[in-house]
């Protein structure tokens, strides 16, 4: 096999005539050096306007770099391979520039979010104390809810999942399939007035309760559970359920010991997603968990605090010493992040090593 | 994996290739008899001979009939399909030995059950019968073993029996100049051919015998191209 | 008869046994052998027609699936041999809107008579299938007493242990596997995992064996130690196959039927069926003859 040719002139006959590359090759660093001078330039253009922010050089830099990239590589490799070069360039900005937010976020967040964390934001209250005082209460009233949501939530969409896939036929599994989806878009503020509402009828008016937050929760966990379950459980391959009935299984036996088992660690994945996805949700908590500054564990009795909550709380009404009241503010979000980052890991974990390689 | 695999079709073949080669035992023992009733003009195990000969064809067609289910149903390749093929050959060298077995017999009430006469033609007979057995036993050899040395060798043998069978020609001559002896002298003559015939075909086994080896399917000694 | 709505009435509730069957316990009286000393069932089929909804996939199938013996099923694709197939132990009515008429038998009784349990009929009636489908979340061992565990009463260890070994043994996978019975099923090799899927299907005991395209998706050696262990297996159960490979159907099956359909669109007849020997060296219908010399497709 002959390496590449290099030639700069036409191309030689033989029978891979038409694949050789016409022309040369950019060298490897050739995209990088063209979007680093077109960075250069466009700084140096709005330094002489007066006009410089980084944001707008990183702007300005993409289109300089494409033009000058599809140039160099037309005149040294080609139209074609030109085109390859631009269109990779345009794309990797765009993706640049979709996680800029995230990133921008997270930096955000820990900046002004590490100065609030402290020994006394983890195992203190805030019970009693005019100045300072921590978010205990808010870390465990969050993960009681949420947990309390969860268990709610899962066997009641799993199970929904099941009958989904293994049970429904034709119109009634299409109308419910439909109700689901549109469950996943309700407001969230509409699942906490109804969590209110339905504890309204047997407690009386402004009752306040943890359950209350995690029956709100719920209510917008369960379309996302019974979603993820039935795409996962339409996974597992049909031949393992035929294989189950031709030894003369029952059909419930078969999902129990057969179905759910190959499905496990996606299972768990989905519902550990699900949980992240609800664990920031603020406007249900604000009016069934009300708002408390004592550690409360137990969800049936009285107000429960909560990080969201907590957060919006610590920031619309602070204390006396404000910048320590938004530092606060501040390490809850970052707390909930943390918290979030965490369960993703989690799941991703179990999926490892779990995960039933199906053949 | 098992050790082994299609071992019954494996077995099925062995016993196939047992059988067609049990057939020359089968002509073996009708050249004895028909050798025995020429030396004695046994008019009587003449009949014998012809009628069992019905044992050489019903072997005949019992095992073609195997072969050729064998080769519908296994779809043999290689080694396999060229024994089959072989031994389809085989077998009809073996049912036309045993025909030619059937034509001496048939021929000697012809001659009535008088003494010979000429013991000199009897004896050449006798010869070229022995000398033919051996043929037999050693083609049989041949293709059991795949030896096919021993299978271009049967070319010298059989050389044997046809110098027998121009000596039986010229002797016939002789012996017809008498009248009265002249009919039996053209008999034998008849006689012997046939014999000359079996030997033939045990030389045809033997390129068989090559064929299965080699994969070469090539006469060893053709009629129309005599070796010098 | 049964009309085609008549499978479509949930009949797993039903609630009758099939006399000829007690529930599945493992009797060892010969751990290798295997505990039954009975002989295999036949399947009759009679005027059987089978539905997709509206659409008619199989028509009018009259045979006998003898005992003892290999039966194969041949045919171009779409002829119907592989919905026959499953019609013989109801999981042709697994399909939605899939429906049966006629009668079939096994030894006698029909499987689809009222107040028959299908998940009893499967019981009696195994089949294997193309692809190996091991249980992915089970071990060897477990993959093996799957069919016990999943659908007969308790059992003891040892019993259990014991129908394990015979049914791998059954299967010619013992020595490869009695190492590692507790390794998951999934880790074996293409020959090894269907071999294992037959020794799932042997340890309840089924009266027959249903084995749709059991090789095809096999290397050619593993193909031939499967169609080997079918001409062993033949001797205690009674065994049907479905396959597209016209010189595994003539080597490993006693009996061939024919299948075929006039034209795309219309539904499958079985066209022939006899002896294998007699179907490839002299059949009696010119379909027949053009199909397994290769004329058409």
């Amino acid at each position: 096999m002959t390496p590449p040719v290099q030639e700069q002139a036409t191309v030689e006959g033989g029978a891979l005539a038409s694949a050789k590359i016409a022309g040369g090759v950019l060298p490897g660093w050739a995209t990088y050096a063209v979007v680093i001078a077109g960075a250069a330039l466009a700084a140096a253009v709005l330094l002489a306007t007066g006009a410089f922010t980084v944001a707008l050089m990183l702007l300005f830099a993409v289109p300089v770099a494409a033009v000058g990239l599809y140039c160099w590589s037309r005149a040294v490799e080609g139209p074609r391979r030109a085109k390859d070069r631009v269109l990779t360039l345009l794309i990797a900005s765009a993706f640049a520039l979709a996680m800029l937010p995230l990133i921008s976020l997270l930096y955000e967040v820990a900046k002004r979010g590490i100065p609030g964390l402290s020994l006394e934001f983890f195992t203190s209250d805030a019970r009693g104390v005019i100045n300072g005082g921590g978010a205990a209460h808010a870390i465990v009233g969050t993960l009681v809810i949420t947990g309390v949501a969860a268990l709610i939530s899962v066997p009641i969409g799993i199970m929904a999942a099941i009958y989904l896939t293994e049970y429904g036929t034709g119109k009634l599994r299409r109308a419910l399939t439909f109700f689901v989806d549109v469950m996943t878009g309700i407001p969230s503020i509409v699942a906490g007035l109804f969590a209110y509402a339905l504890f309204e009828i047997f407690f009386g008016p402004g009752i306040r309760l943890g359950v209350m937050g995690s029956a709100a929760l719920a209510v917008l966990m369960i379309p996302i559970v019974i979603r993820s379950a039935e795409e996962v459980l339409k996974i597992v391959p049909n031949h393992l359920r035929e294989a189950a009935y031709a030894l003369g299984t029952p059909k419930w036996k078969t999902i129990t010991k057969v179905v759910l088992p190959t499905a496990f660690a996606g299972l768990v994945t989905g519902v550990m997603l699900a949980t992240a996805r609800i664990i920031g949700e603020t406007a249900p908590l604000l009016v069934t968990t009300g708002v408390i500054d004592s550690l409360n564990s137990d969800p049936f009795n009285g107000r429960m605090q909560n990080l969201a909550v907590y957060a919006y709380n610590e920031y619309r009404s602070p204390g006396v010493m404000k910048q320590a009241s938004y530092d606060r503010a501040w390490a809850a979000a970052l707390t909930l992040i943390a918290i979030v980052m965490i369960l993703n890991v989690v799941a991703r974990l179990i999926y490892r090593r779990y995960k039933t390689e199906i053949r | 994996m098992p050790d082994k695999i299609r071992t019954e079709y494996q077995e099925e073949l062995d016993n196939l290739e047992a059988s067609a080669l049990g057939g020359l035992d089968l002509v073996n023992t009708a050249l004895v008899r028909t050798l025995e009733a020429v030396e004695h003009q046994d008019i009587e195990l003449a009949q014998i001979v012809v009628a069992d000969d019905d044992r050489i064809d019903g072997r005949y067609l019992e095992v073609h009939q195997s072969l050729i289910t064998l080769l519908a149903t296994q779809s043999p390749v290689a080694t396999d399909l060229r024994l089959i093929s072989a031994l389809l050959h085989v077998l009809k060298n073996i049912e036309r030995m045993g025909d030619q077995c059937v034509n001496v017999c048939k021929v000697i009430p012809l001659t009535g059950n008088e003494p010979p006469a000429d013991a000199r033609m009897v004896e050449l007979i006798l010869a070229m019968g022995k000398q033919t057995r051996a043929l037999i036993a050693q083609a049989k050899r041949a293709f059991a073993e795949r030896d096919v040395e021993m299978a271009r060798d049967l070319v010298k043998q059989d050389d044997i029996v046809d110098d027998l069978n121009r000596n039986g020609f010229r002797l016939a001559l002789e012996i017809g100049d008498d009248v009265d002896k002249r009919e039996w002298a053209m008999t034998m003559l008849l006689a012997a051919r046939a014999i000359e015939r079996i030997g033939d075909n045990a030389v045809d086994i033997g390129e068989q015998v090559a064929f299965v080896v080699t994969g070469l399917f090539r006469e060893f000694e053709d009629a129309s191209h005599p070796e010098g | 008869m049964l009309g085609a709505a008549g499978t479509k009435r949930n009949a797993e509730k039903g609630q009758g046994q099939m006399s000829n069957v007690g529930p599945v316990t493992a009797t060892s009286t010969d751990p290798v052998m295997g505990s039954k000393g009975r002989t295999a069932k036949t399947i009759e089929a009679r005027g059987v027609n089978l539905y997709y909804g509206d659409f008619h996939a199989v028509e009018d199938v009259t045979m006998t699936i003898a005992p003892n013996k290999v039966t194969a099923l041949i045919g171009s694709s779409g002829c119907g041999k592989t919905t026959f197939l499953r019609s013989l132990n109801r999981m042709h009515e697994l399909t939605v809107g899939a429906g049966v008429k006629g009668e079939i038998t096994l030894d006698g009784e029909d499987i689809y008579g009222a107040g028959i349990d299908p998940v009893q009929v499967r019981r009696l009636v195994g089949m294997v299938f193309q692809s190996p489908n091991p249980f992915p979340t089970m071990s060897i061992y477990d993959n093996v007493a799957s069919g016990l565990n999943l659908n007969a009463g308790r059992m003891s260890k040892s019993q259990k242990d014991g129908i394990v070994e015979r049914s791998l043994r059954g299967a010619h996978l013992w020595d490869e596997v009695k190492d590692r019975l507790d390794k998951p099923g999934t880790g074996l090799s293409g020959g090894q995992q269907q071999r294992l899927c037959i020794a799932r299907a042997i340890a309840v005991e089924p009266e027959v064996l249903l084995m749709d395209e059991p090789c095809s998706a096999l290397d050619p050696v593993a193909t031939l130690a499967i169609e080997d262990l079918i001409g062993e297996l033949k001797s205690k159960y009674t065994i049907a196959i479905v396959t597209h490979n016209m010189q595994q159907a003539a080597r490993a099956s006693d009996l061939t039927a024919f299948f075929n359909l006039e034209e795309t669109g219309k539904p499958g007849r079985l066209v022939e069926i006899g002896p294998t020997e007699k179907i490839f060296t002299q059949p009696g219908e010119k379909a027949t003859e053009d199909y397994v010399s290769g004329r058409f497709g």
